[in-house]
């Protein structure tokens, strides 16, 4: 009923919808369709006799409901964002289209939509429209134990972080397990704006510190999956990652979890006994492996000594192994991602891999992170494929990163600002560059959540 | 004699050598650290705004000077062109951030961990203001004070538990000047800055209980005077109830049935506050969520209104709407008109003076290396207040890089880093 009563109120500048005006409008209706279908029955309706005025009566309501339903259907429009470049590669688009929202959802992306029937227009000339952006590799599980990730204060708040760079879908990498997973689930998933999906530890307490985060025995792949399946809308694959030991039965364990539940395995660090051509051997198709352009001593590089990317490297390539940047404090130098980008090793996609130690330093947020590579030659296209579409097929949720009709409305709008700006690594080393990203609005579930400059804002007037 | 003669031949240029030796020894251990070159300075206490380099050695200003050599310094940052100010102090946030789900801002999800917002600011110190009282000042302190990179002051809550939540902030049993006044000077005098008095519903007590702890532990008072169904009159609170000295905080406020605004409806600055500000009293802006309107600040800036420190009531309801960071706030008074000097001053050595911390706020030599470095970006930007509109502006703050106490903890641009591919 409130629809339709916004539709006639919408019609009406007037007055605002009481149920009188409703009824009155509906009587006016009527009588403007009587005089519509008069001129076909030449004789008077309501007067000649009983029959035909029902017959009108049937005719004139069908009449009503399909008006009715075609001014529903055409001003449901919440939210417009008019006059955009769209960069969707899910549905390869990359072209001025305006986009519409309504109810949280996108309902149409298509050219010239009329302003007229949204409640809110938004200009966004000049202005980049990308689905929300998916970081796949978080540590959000924030808490009060002190130096510690899970449940920790080495944890972020996902809030503090994503919306002020067009992120509206965090991953976090493993930093709860299957014992801890439901505080997680508490304390921050269901309170945060941000959309927080997880891998899932193989270590029953997660990132819970040593030497507990290394117990064998407390990696149980029956627990895991079984988590898992209980919440397979939140849990989206598993990690494996900080186990200094050299048995392989934690990484069969998590491998064993991912199978049972056919999810993805994300493989993190701090695996100092495995070698990289054996963590990657063991991996599966779809499986990703994060840090990937770290240079530390505790890990084997993807580039070799004379700059080459390492055929064993490439090799898991080819079989599907998706390579995320996982920044983070240590996980990405210009040394290895320059070559590695030069002789085809792409990123699938940009984690990253938020905490306490990269949020200040050369990581900062995922669009700097985007922006580096813009600065290291890459597309502006095939950066926000890996910022949604990539990542979105990664962890099997191609309900996300998308702006297909009857999708959720997360949205990223972008500037791409020009000026002399420079990016560092984990190594303290710059790269110089003329772009950079910077995300002008936000939008979650159809609400604007990030403004930076008032543009969904109306003027201030004295 | 003749040997003894002959000894302080040979003695006398050994010893004077030595003396050498031990100087080169010292210059050398004085040796600069960090070398900001060439960047415009703003230092209001020391009214300093000119071209100056800025030289720091461990975690101290040690020369502020034009055209320091940089022979002697291990980095030397090129920062033409761009703005050079002590660290920013933000007099006004919560950051007791905990996990008492239920719980407001004491301990709860509303406040927020500070170095997040901080350094990609240019604020080096923040002050909480009041999320603790003297019950749980305590575990303010070890969750995040003691573990948080930016220095981290505060105002203690009258109310012991401190912001727990609105229903228990009304208990006047739990307003207790005594133990207040005792947790700041005998136990903290150092961290606990102020008092706060906010979120009553009631009448004067809260204040003048405040203030009877801000007399016994000789600390100011800030007020948030906005909860009062019908307001209470600020004019009584500024004339009677308050000491000079004391905080008027959230100035720009627009909630006229729970709070009297400064700017009537007319769009008139009401006479009582120049008297005010003649007594003494003190006005913050306090952003917030929900804390600032442009129908208040503008016509208050244009009739010479202005606030004496400007800061942002950071929490999570006021990090991602119109007020973002205090970066952005003091863009907003550049916008409004407000050179930045005048912008600068009121979000360092002003709040260092409010909050009695005069080694806070400034750059004289000797005190802590706390450096903001800033850029002023021209362009077409947007502001926005609480209410959800737009004041339109051409110039913008932008934090270059961050230095607290010596260590670069924030740099945008990399304009203290080597290039990746530098041989």
């Amino acid at each position: 009923m409130s629809h339709s009563m916004n539709v006639f109120t919408a019609k009406t500048p007037r007055r605002k919808g009481t149920r009188g005006c409703y009824i009155k409008l509906l009587n006016e209706s009527l009588r403007l369709c009587a005089l519509a279908v008069k001129p076909f029955f030449p004789f008077p309706l309501h007067k000649t006799f009983f029959p035909t005025t029902k017959l009108t009566e049937i005719l004139l309501m069908s009449l009503f409901f399909y008006l009715l339903t075609t001014f529903t259907h055409a001003q449901e429009i919440d939210l417009l964002l008019k006059n955009g470049h769209v960069i969707d590669p899910a549905n390869n688009i990359n072209a001025r289209l305006d986009v519409a929202i309504a109810e949280g959802k996108i309902v149409k992306v298509a050219t010239g939509i009329a302003t007229d029937k949204a409640k809110k227009v938004v200009d966004v000339t000049g202005l980049y429209v990308c689905p929300g952006f998916i970081d796949i590799h978080t540590h959000v599980f924030v808490g009060s134990k002190p130096e510690t990730f899970a449940d920790g204060s080495l944890s972020l708040s996902p809030d503090d972080f994503t919306f002020r760079a067009g992120v509206t879908t965090v991953v976090d990498a493993g930093t709860s397990g299957w014992r801890n997973f439901p505080v997680f689930k508490d304390q921050v998933i269901d309170r945060s704006k941000t959309r927080i999906l997880a891998f899932l530890n193989i270590a029953g307490a997660g990132m819970s510190g040593k030497p507990t985060q290394e117990d064998i025995n407390d990696m149980d792949p029956a627990k895991a999956s079984e988590a898992i399946q209980k919440y397979p809308d939140i849990i989206v694959g598993v990690k494996i990652g900080h186990y200094e030991g050299n048995l392989w039965t934690p990484f069969e364990n998590a491998v064993a979890a991912a199978d049972r539940s056919n999810v993805p395995l994300l493989v993190e660090c701090h695996l100092p006994q495995y070698s990289l051509e054996d963590q990657l051997n063991r991996m599966r198709s779809g499986d990703i492996i994060t840090h990937s352009f770290e240079k530390v001593s505790e890990r084997m590089s993807v580039v070799d000594e004379q700059g080459n990317v390492r055929p064993f490297v490439k090799q898991a390539q080819k079989r599907g192994i998706l390579f995320d940047v996982g920044h983070g404090g240590a996980g990405f130098w210009f040394s290895e991602a320059m070559p590695a980008l030069q002789q085809g090793l792409t990123p699938n996609s940009f984690g990253t891999d938020l905490h306490r130690f990269s949020m200040n330093a050369g990581m900062k947020d995922m669009l700097n992170v985007m922006s580096k590579y813009l600065s290291m030659g890459m597309t502006k296209e095939d950066i926000i494929v890996r910022a949604t579409w990539a990542p979105a097929k990664s962890i099997k949720r191609t309900d996300l990163g998308q702006l297909g009709e009857g999708a959720v409305a997360d949205v990223a709008v972008l500037r791409l600002r020009s000026g002399d700006f420079g990016f560092v690594d984990a190594g303290g080393n710059k790269i110089e560059g003329k772009q950079k990203f910077e995300a002008e609005l936000t939008i979650r579930a159809g609400k604007i959540v990030w403004d930076l400059n008032g543009i969904s804002a109306v003027k201030f007037v004295k | 004699m003749e040997t003894q003669k002959c000894l302080h031949r040979r003695v006398l240029p050994c010893v004077l050598f030595l003396f050498w030796m031990i100087q080169v020894g010292t210059l050398q251990a004085q040796q600069v650290d960090i070398l900001l070159k060439g960047g415009h300075v703003i230092d209001p206490k020391n009214k300093i705004d000119s071209r100056m380099d800025v030289a720091i050695v461990e975690n101290k200003i040690v020369q502020v000077a034009p055209d320091i050599p940089i022979t002697n310094a291990k980095k030397v940052i090129d920062v033409k062109g761009l703005y050079v100010t002590p660290g920013l102090i933000d007099m006004h946030v919560h950051v007791f951030m905990g996990n008492d789900l239920d719980a407001y801002i004491a301990n709860g999800p509303t406040s927020v961990a500070p170095d997040g917002f901080t350094f990609r600011a240019g604020v080096t110190t923040v002050v909480d203001a009041g999320s603790s009282g003297w019950r749980n000042f305590r575990q303010l302190k070890e969750q995040t004070i003691d573990k948080a990179q930016t220095r981290v002051l505060a105002l203690l809550n009258i109310v012991g538990t401190g912001m727990v939540g609105r229903f228990e902030e009304q208990d006047v049993n739990d307003m207790n000047p005594v133990m207040t006044a005792h947790m700041i000077k005998q136990l903290f005098p150092d961290i606990i800055v102020g008092i706060k008095a906010a979120h009553y519903w009631g009448d004067f007590t809260q204040v003048d209980r405040a203030v009877e702890a801000g007399k016994l532990a000789d600390v100011p008072v800030m007020v948030d005077f906005g909860e009062h169904d019908p307001p209470n009159s600020i004019e009584a609170l500024f004339m009677k109830h308050l000491r000079p000295g004391d905080i008027f905080t959230h100035t720009y406020s627009y909630g006229p049935t729970k709070r009297e605004t400064v700017v009537d409806e007319n769009g008139k600055v009401k006479p009582f506050i120049a008297e005010a500000r003649k007594r003494g009293i003190l006005f913050d802006v306090g952003h917030g969520g929900g804390a600032f309107s442009w129908r208040q600040a503008v016509p208050a800036m244009q009739q010479g209104f202005t606030p004496d420190v400007i800061s942002t009531d950071l929490h999570i309801q006021s990090m991602n709407g119109g007020m973002k960071d205090l970066a952005n706030v003091l863009s907003k008074f550049i916008n409004m008109g407000m050179s930045l000097q005048d912008a600068i001053a009121r979000a360092t050595w002003a709040p260092a003076n409010v909050i009695n911390k005069k080694e806070l706020g400034n750059l004289s030599v000797g005190t802590e290396a706390d450096v903001a470095v800033f850029n002023v970006r021209k362009g077409d930007f947007g502001f926005v207040d609480v209410r959800g509109t737009k004041l339109k502006g051409t110039q913008k703050l932008e934090a270059e890089l961050t230095i607290r106490a010596g260590k670069i903890v924030w740099d945008l641009n990399g304009v203290s880093a080597p290039a990746w591919d530098a041989k």
